[in-house]
């Protein structure tokens, strides 16, 4: 009977298999899809702190000394980053005989200018404590903010120089700590140049609770900032062109999304030169009005003021909502102006001009928010000027150009002629957030309509003409 | 670092600073020219409207144009001639025109009345300049007798001269079509008010190049050039863009910006009123129209709108150089491509004004310009984009593109229109699509509409099912030959002094408001009727009836994407199959008048009408059409048969099983004597096992593609994707096993032996209907070499030689289908195919459980199958 019940299964194996097997074999597949949720970062697990940390805290480095405690490594990773040292590594440009190290320590923008001079409201979003003047010590493990980044209490503000605000519960913040959340980043990104929304258009304050209308991402889907900007000991993935000349360490759609998901043969066909946030942001600042021309020289003057149109201290201002980006090359690199460069004071200045043409292979259009001003320039010598606007003798306080650009020039070591005048300036703020649902994306005709306004300056670009009709960029001309 | 800005300024300054400024859109190519009157005066001097036919006539051959334009040639109705005043035999613009103009009957209809009527759907050109004998209407003498120079005047209520002289003639508006910013309100205006040498004219007052005068026109002199040319940037000559198409064929909008906003249904935008489609490249969820579940349409309206693929583009005239290409038919085999084109200089002075277009039903008889266009599969690789439905051939041969692609539409739609009642503006009654509610409110909820699927023979001589919309219509008919009654005679009956006639009120007026509300409007009854026929026969008319049509409408715009498409297999192969929904021709209409469906031409309406809730609605019946959709369709004398057959067998087995067990309990229980046989070889009981679960698997797949609505456990296509892999794995073991058979002589055991096979088979059966139950022997012993009875045999010879390969035979025509339709549609097509093959099916099934039970009549009830398992039987010793 034993040798009857194993050919009873031999019998139903072999039934099976030639049942089954061209069943599988045959089966029609589904075509593979890429699935963007698994390049998504593990969020760590919290580890609640209340428990760990006890007692009183005389000031912001005795915070850090605690958690230094544990965290052994972490100042010494902050203090690699740019988040600490506002600047990059030395790079080489055309110009300079010296290798040039650029970054929020010493570029010049065309909001409040340059930090230089006016350190302590600037540094109110470094990573530190006491950055108050030049003589900030780099070096000291004790100065690095913990907090500013992983208060889980929603109460710590910092103030001037970067210290905790008047009022801080130091010992709640402690206790409350966390993974960095869009809180904590946001505090500063939100808040670029002074104000919720005034820099970038694309990060404001609306992203706290973003709805799924401002941002997919965060609204939909409730990324975190470190989600896409991917951490590892304490150095967050990302840079911007506003301080930065290169894309290392840069965050792309495609560190998620295929390349190539695109159904319709006809887009696949744009992504090497259209990129993804082009057709993905049709319109930036969707809640808050961001700034996007600033003109200093009208600053001082005893003029009704109102936060979006004017202010003494600061000039005219114009702000805008729901704004259509510009579209140029960029690849992924810019053009910087470096303090002393000279300029043409006829000519609008450049401050950061995306690189790329449409010769260039890498280089891909690209949406940006672009800000003009009229700023503060040695009508002399012909450069741009880091006025002191802030502090004793500060243009904030006194309305005094010229003795402004002394005393700013006093500290950047650039020579001041003692001749001033304003001259315009541009600036280029990628437009990257605020990525539309994929319904909202951009259409055909958005872009090659003749019959209506065209986003896209074909000419201006490079382009012969419409590349819908005239073809996409080649290497000859045809 | 300077030289590198100083290269970046001229770029980028331009973009940022002046773009907007910049980059206008390019300019027209089109020369400079001055406007010409109808005597060749610059219209600067003369301050006489303009003659497009002179001015364009300049550089162009008016004349070719005028003479090749089916706009010319289809916007008025000839006069007097049999076709006018019959009422024909389907629905066309006759007729319409007919009912809808205010004239007292169709004797009267003149080109000037119709001019004003429906002038403004009419390029001018051909009848409204040349009289029949070829005479400029302004050159022969206006007489009261010739429909041509006369026109019914309303409110003298009679015929009186027209002079044409005064009113100038329409020549063929080049304008409406080849400038950008159009005045067609202005236009319109011009035609209505008779002022017909104006109409072209006023067509420029948007644009800026004329402003309206008490007498006619001015010319604004800042829109010309010291030359006396008009401002080339001020008339823009271009190719025709949507937008001109839209201002007579249906709703057309441009702006990806402003929201759309439409009550549809309206009968100057006829595209969009007699089909709901519209033509934009804005989202649905974008547009400010109330749809249900709005924010759920981010689809396009019109894709190819989205696309930028304009009018023009599919619809080009008929020797476009650029989009001209040689038939397949007509061109010589040897050649691909004929590199000789017309030149552009050529094409420009004789543009053919003919537009390449497809059929229609109500065209269908009358042009030569059907089916000229490009078609779907012209443009788009069907062949690469479907890889993802199974049997694309037989879809693609069955369905239209459109009937998948354009699943629904948007806008109100006109369902009905019933001129037998009219309302105190002289409109008839009508109902409209996709909307619950009072039509022309913004605030009224659209739903949209999915048009009915007819079967259409389309060019290559097929009929496939596509979309349409179709328009119901009733109206009243006199005479013999029938002739329409014309609005003035309804006039008279149902509003004889401007207020609705007594007797009329009081049969109609259900609320007793005073008034004829629109709800109130239809003849609803046989009273309703008779009283509305007795007042028209009072007026003169020969037997007064009611009459109804149906406007079929094709649909080929409002393309959806992918996403949007008709995709599901359970959409079209279930009992809700989307082919044969009902759908709505009215929701009131006049009693008992029920239209014929429509069965010439290209169209042929299978289905029946039929009343729903007081509505008639089509209920198409694709098997008619000659299509069996499986999964829907079912031949219910095959069923009926198939099921009585597998039931008489299962109460036959169920009989014969009760018997041998009442039978059983009598017997004396003796314990026989009982030997191994070594019965099938592992090879037998393999392929045995493999076919059998391959047979249970085909008839319960089988059910599911059948009925999925009743036994859908799994999915319509999973279901066919599995009963295809078991018909393969079937018919390769049939195959394996018949070499086998054959090669190990082994077939001999299936062959009847002749010689006294009749009395065998006798014996056998005997040993069924008696012997089993008295514990008799079995007349013939089973062994390894003769396993099978005489009645096995003859089963077996049954099935293997005529139910088997008469099952493989039809399945794989069936799956054949989309390879070999013609093959298939020899043997009758699917209609038979599908219902023979279901049919045999249950000849299986009625096979399986009597096979089965037999199994048990062994030496025990499972000896057999134990043998069949193992390969030893246990049987009598003999």
């Amino acid at each position: 009977m034993k040798r009857q019940s194993f050919k009873w299964i031999l019998l139903l194996f072999s039934v099976a298999l030639f049942l089954i097997a061209p069943i599988l074999l045959l089966i029609p597949r589904p075509a593979k899809q890429s699935d963007p949720w698994s390049n998504l970062p593990t969020r760590p697990i919290h580890t609640n702190h209340a428990d760990l940390i006890k007692g009183e805290f005389a000031d912001g480095s005795a915070v850090t000394r605690r958690c230094l405690e544990c965290h052994e490594d972490a100042a010494v990773q902050i203090m690699k980053t740019s988040h600490w040292t506002w600047e990059s590594e030395p790079v080489s440009i055309m110009g300079h005989p010296k290798p040039v190290i650029l970054g929020k320590k010493n570029a010049i923008n065309n909001f409040c200018i340059g930090i230089t001079s006016n350190w302590p409201p600037c540094t109110a979003c470094h990573a530190g404590y006491g950055w108050a003047d030049n003589s900030f010590d780099f070096g000291n493990h004790e100065n690095v903010d913990c907090l500013v980044c992983h208060d889980g209490s929603g109460q710590y503000v910092k103030g001037n120089a970067g210290y905790p605000a008047e009022g801080v519960d130091l010992v709640a913040a402690a206790r409350s700590v966390k993974i960095a959340t869009r809180d904590n980043c946001g505090g500063c990104h939100f808040r670029g140049g002074g104000g919720d929304a005034v820099k970038h258009g694309d990060l404001d304050g609306s992203l706290y609770f973003p709805s799924e209308r401002i941002d997919v991402h965060m609204g939909k889907h409730n990324f975190i900032c470190t989600d896409c900007h991917v951490t590892r000991n304490h150095d967050i993935k990302g840079r911007s062109i506003s301080v930065s000349f290169h894309a290392q360490n840069q965050v792309y759609c495609t560190d998620c999304h295929d390349k190539n998901l695109h159904a319709d043969e006809r887009i696949t066909a744009h992504v090497s030169t259209v990129a993804c946030q082009t057709c993905h942001i049709p319109e930036a600042a969707l809640k808050e009005a961001t700034k996007m021309h600033w003109d200093w020289s009208a600053a001082g003057q005893d003029l009704p003021e109102d936060t979006h149109e004017y202010l003494k201290i600061k000039g005219r201002f114009v702000y805008a909502k729901n704004i259509q980006p510009e579209y140029f090359w960029y690849n992924g690199s810019a053009t910087h102006y470096i303090l002393g460069d000279k300029i043409d004071p006829d000519e609008p200045t450049m401050l950061n001009p995306p690189n790329g043409d449409i010769n260039d292979r890498n280089a891909r259009i690209f949406p940006f928010k672009v800000h003009t001003a009229k700023q503060i320039f040695d009508a002399q010598y012909n450069y741009l000027l880091v006025p002191k606007t802030y502090g004793k003798g500060g243009f904030w306080t006194e309305f005094d150009w010229n003795q402004a650009a002394k005393l700013g020039s006093a500290d950047t070591g650039l020579p001041y002629s003692g001749h001033f005048g304003f001259v315009s300036t541009v600036m280029f703020w990628p437009i990257t957030h605020m990525v539309a649902t994929k319904e909202k994306a951009l259409q055909c005709i958005d872009c090659h309509s003749d019959t209506q306004k065209s986003r896209m300056d074909w000419t201006a670009l490079g382009y012969d003409g419409d590349p819908m009709f005239r073809g996409g960029r080649k290497t000859s001309k045809l | 670092m300077m030289k590198r800005y100083n290269l970046l300024f001229p770029v980028l300054l331009g973009a940022i600073l002046f773009a907007q400024c910049l980059f206008a859109q390019p300019q027209s190519m089109h020369p400079a020219f001055p406007l010409l009157d109808g005597n060749g005066k610059n219209v600067l001097q003369s301050a006489q409207p303009v003659s497009t036919m002179l001015t364009c006539g300049n550089c162009h051959d008016t004349r070719y144009i005028e003479s090749h334009s089916g706009h010319v040639a289809f916007g008025l109705f000839p006069l007097n001639t049999q076709d006018s005043t019959a009422s024909p035999q389907h629905w066309n613009r006759t007729l319409y025109n007919l009912l809808t103009m205010n004239m007292k009957n169709p004797a009267t209809g003149s080109v000037a009345n119709q001019l004003m009527s429906y002038g403004a759907r009419h390029v001018g050109g051909g009848m409204a300049v040349y009289s029949s004998t070829g005479q400029r209407l302004d050159n022969i003498p206006a007489q009261t007798d010739n429909p041509e120079t006369s026109y019914w005047d309303m409110n003298a209520g009679q015929i009186a001269a027209w002079n044409w002289r005064e009113s100038g003639v329409v020549e063929m508006n080049c304008f409406i079509c080849h400038i950008p910013v159009i005045d067609n309100q202005a236009r319109q205006a011009e035609l209505a008010a008779g002022r017909f040498a104006w109409a072209n004219t006023a067509t420029l007052a948007r644009a800026g190049i004329v402003n309206k005068t008490a007498v006619g026109f001015a010319y604004n002199k800042t829109s010309f050039l010291a030359d006396g040319s008009v401002d080339p940037d001020k008339i823009r000559i271009s190719d025709p863009g949507n937008d001109n198409c839209g201002s007579c064929h249906g709703i057309v909008h441009n702006a990806a910006t402003d929201i759309l906003i439409s009550p549809g249904c309206n009968a100057a935008q006829w595209a969009t009123e007699t089909t709901g489609q519209i033509i934009s490249p804005q989202k649905i969820a974008v547009s400010g129209m109330n749809l249900v579940n709005k924010n759920d349409l981010t689809r396009s309206w019109d894709i190819h709108a989205e696309r930028l693929v304009e009018c023009v583009d599919c619809h080009h005239s008929a020797n476009n150089p650029a989009y001209y290409q040689e038939s397949a038919s007509s061109k010589p085999q040897h050649l691909n491509f004929d590199a000789r084109k017309m030149s552009i200089q050529e094409y420009l002075y004789r543009p053919s004004h003919q537009f390449v277009r497809g059929q229609s039903w109500q065209l269908s008889t009358s042009t030569q310009t059907a089916n000229t266009m490009r078609r779907c599969e012209s443009c788009h690789n069907a062949e690469s984009t479907h890889a993802w439905l199974p049997y694309k051939n037989r879809h693609f041969n069955a369905l239209a593109c459109e009937s998948c692609h354009i699943p629904k539409l948007y806008s109100p739609t006109r369902r009905l229109v019933d001129w037998t009642v009219i309302n105190d503006h002289g409109q008839p009654r009508t109902e409209c699509r996709s909307i619950d509610g009072k039509f022309g409110s913004l605030s009224t909820p659209i739903y949209g509409y999915e048009p009915v699927l007819l079967g259409r023979i389309e060019p290559d001589g097929r009929q496939r099912l596509a979309p349409y919309n179709i328009i119901s219509l009733w109206y009243w008919v006199h005479g013999a030959p029938e002739q329409p009654v014309t609005l003035a005679m309804l006039q008279q009956v149902y509003y004889p002094n401007g207020s609705p006639a007594n007797n009329v009120l009081a049969s109609l007026d259900a609320n007793q408001n005073g008034a004829l509300d629109d709800d109130e409007l239809c003849l609803d009854t046989p009273a309703k009727i008779d009283l509305v026929a007795n007042k028209l026969a009072a007026l003169g008319l020969n037997s007064p009836r009611i009459k109804s049509v149906l406007a079929p409408f094709a649909i080929h715009h409002n393309v959806a994407g992918r996403e949007w498409v008709t995709r599901n297999c359970e959409s079209c192969h279930s009992n809700q199959s989307l082919i044969t929904r009902p759908f709505l021709l009215a929701n009131n209409y006049p009693h008992n008048v029920q239209p014929d469906l429509i069965t010439t031409g290209i169209l042929d309406m299978n289905g029946s009408l039929q009343s729903q809730e007081g509505g008639l609605v089509f209920k198409p019946s694709a098997r008619a059409a000659g299509f069996y959709i499986l999964g829907h369709d079912r031949v219910n004398g095959v069923q009926i048969a198939g099921a009585a057959l597998f039931i008489l067998v299962l109460l036959g087995i169920s009989a014969h099983g009760l018997l041998r067990y009442i039978a059983s309990r009598k017997l004396l229980k003796t314990k026989e004597k009982t030997k191994q046989v070594y019965m099938y070889t592992a090879y037998e009981r393999i392929w045995h096992w493999l076919q059998a679960l391959a047979i249970i698997g085909l008839i319960f797949t089988g059910l599911i593609i059948h009925s999925p609505s009743v036994f859908g456990v799994l999915s319509f296509s999973y279901a066919i994707y599995l009963h295809n892999v078991l018909a393969l794995i079937l018919l390769v073991n049939a195959f394996l096993s018949a070499f086998y058979h054959f090669a190990s002589g082994k077939i001999k055991m299936f062959l009847p032996e002749p010689e006294g096979f009749f009395s065998q088979a006798i014996d056998q059966m005997l040993y069924y209907l008696s012997g089993i139950f008295k514990g008799a022997p079995h007349p013939f012993e089973k062994t390894h070499d003769k396993k099978l009875n005489p009645l096995q045999k003859l089963t077996y010879l049954v099935i293997l030689n005529i139910l088997l390969p008469v099952q493989i035979i039809t399945g794989i025509l069936i799956w054949g289908a989309q390879h070999w339709p013609t093959i298939a549609a020899k043997l009758g097509g699917l209609l038979f195919l599908v219902p023979f093959h279901s049919l045999v099916a249950w000849f299986f099934a009625a096979f399986l459980i009597l096979h089965i039970y037999l199994t048990t009549t062994g030496h025990t009830a499972t000896s057999s199958i134990k043998a069949m398992i193992s390969g030893w039987e246990e049987i009598k010793k003999s």
